[in-house]
């Protein structure tokens, strides 16, 4: 039977991450991996509503406590791990996730001013 | 890319036509992470506890042949795992803060450039489902023991199972498997667990009423210590205060140690070396015999006997036979169309000692019966009949 062990390191280890909940796509402007590319602004009112600026969009979202939060699992390689129950594969969890921001209404686009050549 | 500058994000806000005295001072530029695209992070949503239990520091392993549903295990607890789709971008973004981080920390910086650290349309979904044991009796009932006598142990080639073997085999956790195996009185011999053989077990049961009966023992006060005295010439200590802890209730009465007998299970241990020697027997006979073969003292009732043997009401006379629910198949479906297969029509009070087993954490009996079932009237009386036809 296979059995992957899913390791935590305890509250000391555990980072705590945030979700962004987007609608559709998420597609680099020039062609190449998302890698390294940016992905725009994120703001807060003073309401503390989240806000945020993706190309040509502004997004509006909210905030949410997750019921059921998440953990990040992250792929361990090395084969030569050694293992007490003879496990077959290994993750890690790197963070936990108790908050989203969730952005489900429809993105504002941004019109901007062509300036007129004179 | 280069990391934003306070100037740029203001610029944006600007066409933006967002109005800067209306947003927190701080801003987060995000982008994509080296690794953003590299699919090695995934996501898992945590059950209420699992939570904790990873904040703890301990493991959750995930257990399944190649032909089976993965599950995922706690210490304690089992779950079906299936992915389930978004249609949204889920977005994992480490140090990333909330409006009440911010606002508690006034010294926090103008601009927080924090990177994605991946990405996923779908995460592992977890549900709490009961735990694969079925094939826990399986294994070790492939070599039952049989006593230190017995030959076949010592030529024995039969696989043998520690906890550690169990746990590689069984999908459910470690205490779901320990639970399980002091349900089904296992013993660890040699340090493999191991079930008796019903043959054997009546034969120590058998030494241990006689024992009670010739010695004039209340059934609610046997002694440890004069058990292992009287019958430690016979059968191995272990197998005596086994056969003590399996059929009764251990306690220490002014430092010495009792047992308070279990009747219903002696009875019912009883019935069944009684049924086993035959498809069925009339019931009145039955009962008869039954009543004289129990220890002097103990009163056998038919409802001792639920979930392992099952009375036809409907034949003349009246007949009982053996069916034990640990027989059946484990998959509620299965176990179903198993028992509509065997009768046609149950009443409530007959099939709920065959299906109580399958209850999820908060279902009842009812309720699976509304899920599996039909019921119609009969005779008066409300009778469940398969969904589908029974070839």
């Amino acid at each position: 039977m296979v059995q992957i062990v899913i390791s935590s390191g305890g509250t000391g280890a555990l980072a705590q991450w945030v979700l962004l909940e987007l609608q559709g796509e998420v597609e680099p402007r020039q062609s190449g991996d998302l890698a390294g590319s940016l992905l725009g602004d994120l703001h807060y009112t003073c309401e503390g509503v989240p806000v945020l600026i993706v190309g040509h969009h502004i997004l509006y979202g909210k905030v949410v406590q997750l019921e059921k939060p998440f953990a990040v699992l992250v792929k361990q390689g090395g084969a030569s791990q050694p293992s007490p129950v003879g496990a077959h594969g290994h993750y890690a969890v790197t963070a936990l996730i108790k908050t989203k921001l969730l952005f489900k209404t429809r993105p504002k686009p941004i019109i901007t001013h062509v300036p007129k050549k004179v | 890319a280069a990391m934003r500058s306070r100037a740029e994000v203001d610029a944006t806000l600007q066409t933006a036509k967002l109005n800067p005295a209306e947003l927190l001072p701080a801003v987060h530029c995000l982008s994509f992470g080296p690794q953003a695209g590299g699919g090695e992070c995934c996501l898992l949503q945590l059950e209420p506890g699992l939570c904790a239990e990873l904040e703890a520091g301990r493991s959750l392993i995930i257990r399944g042949e190649k032909d089976e549903h993965a599950v995922l295990c706690s210490k304690d607890k089992t779950y079906d795992m299936k992915i389930a789709d978004t249609s949204n971008m889920l977005l994992f973004v480490p140090g990333c803060k909330t409006p009440e981080e911010l606002n508690a920390d006034q010294a926090s910086c103008n601009i927080i450039h924090s990177q994605i650290a991946g990405f996923s349309k779908n995460y592992w979904e977890l549900r709490r489902c009961r735990p694969k044991l079925k094939k826990l009796r399986k294994l070790l009932m492939e070599d039952p023991y049989e006593g230190p006598d017995s030959r076949k142990d010592q030529a024995s080639t039969f696989s043998k199972y520690t906890t550690e073997d169990l746990l590689s085999l069984i999908q459910a956790s470690e205490e779901e498997i320990l639970h399980q195996l002091q349900v089904i009185d296992a013993c660890k011999i040699e340090g493999y667990w191991r079930i008796l053989d019903f043959d054997y077990e009546m034969k120590l049961l058998n030494h241990v009423t006689q024992l009670i009966d010739s010695e004039s023992w209340p059934l609610s006060k046997v002694p440890l210590c004069a058990c292992l005295e009287e019958l430690g010439s016979l059968e191995p200590r272990e197998m005596i205060e086994h056969i003590l802890l399996s059929y009764g209730r251990k306690y220490v009465d002014d430092g010495e140690v009792f047992f308070e007998m279990h009747e219903d299970k002696i009875c019912r241990a009883i019935a069944q070396m009684l049924l086993q020697n035959a498809v069925k027997f009339n019931l009145s006979e039955f009962e008869e015999v039954w009543q004289q073969s129990v220890p002097e003292g103990m009163t056998t009732r038919l409802d001792q006997l639920q979930g392992l043997a099952l009375v036809d009401k409907s034949s003349r006379p009246e007949t009982i036979f053996l069916l034990k629910v640990e027989d059946l198949p484990e998959d509620n479906q299965e176990r179903f169309n198993s028992l509509f297969g065997i009768r046609e029509k149950w009443t409530e009070v007959d099939i709920t000692p065959y299906i109580q087993d399958l209850c999820a954490e908060k279902q009842t009996v009812g309720a699976l019966l509304t899920k599996y079932a039909r019921s119609s009237m009969l005779n008066g009386v409300k009778v469940y009949n398969s969904r589908r036809p029974i070839s």
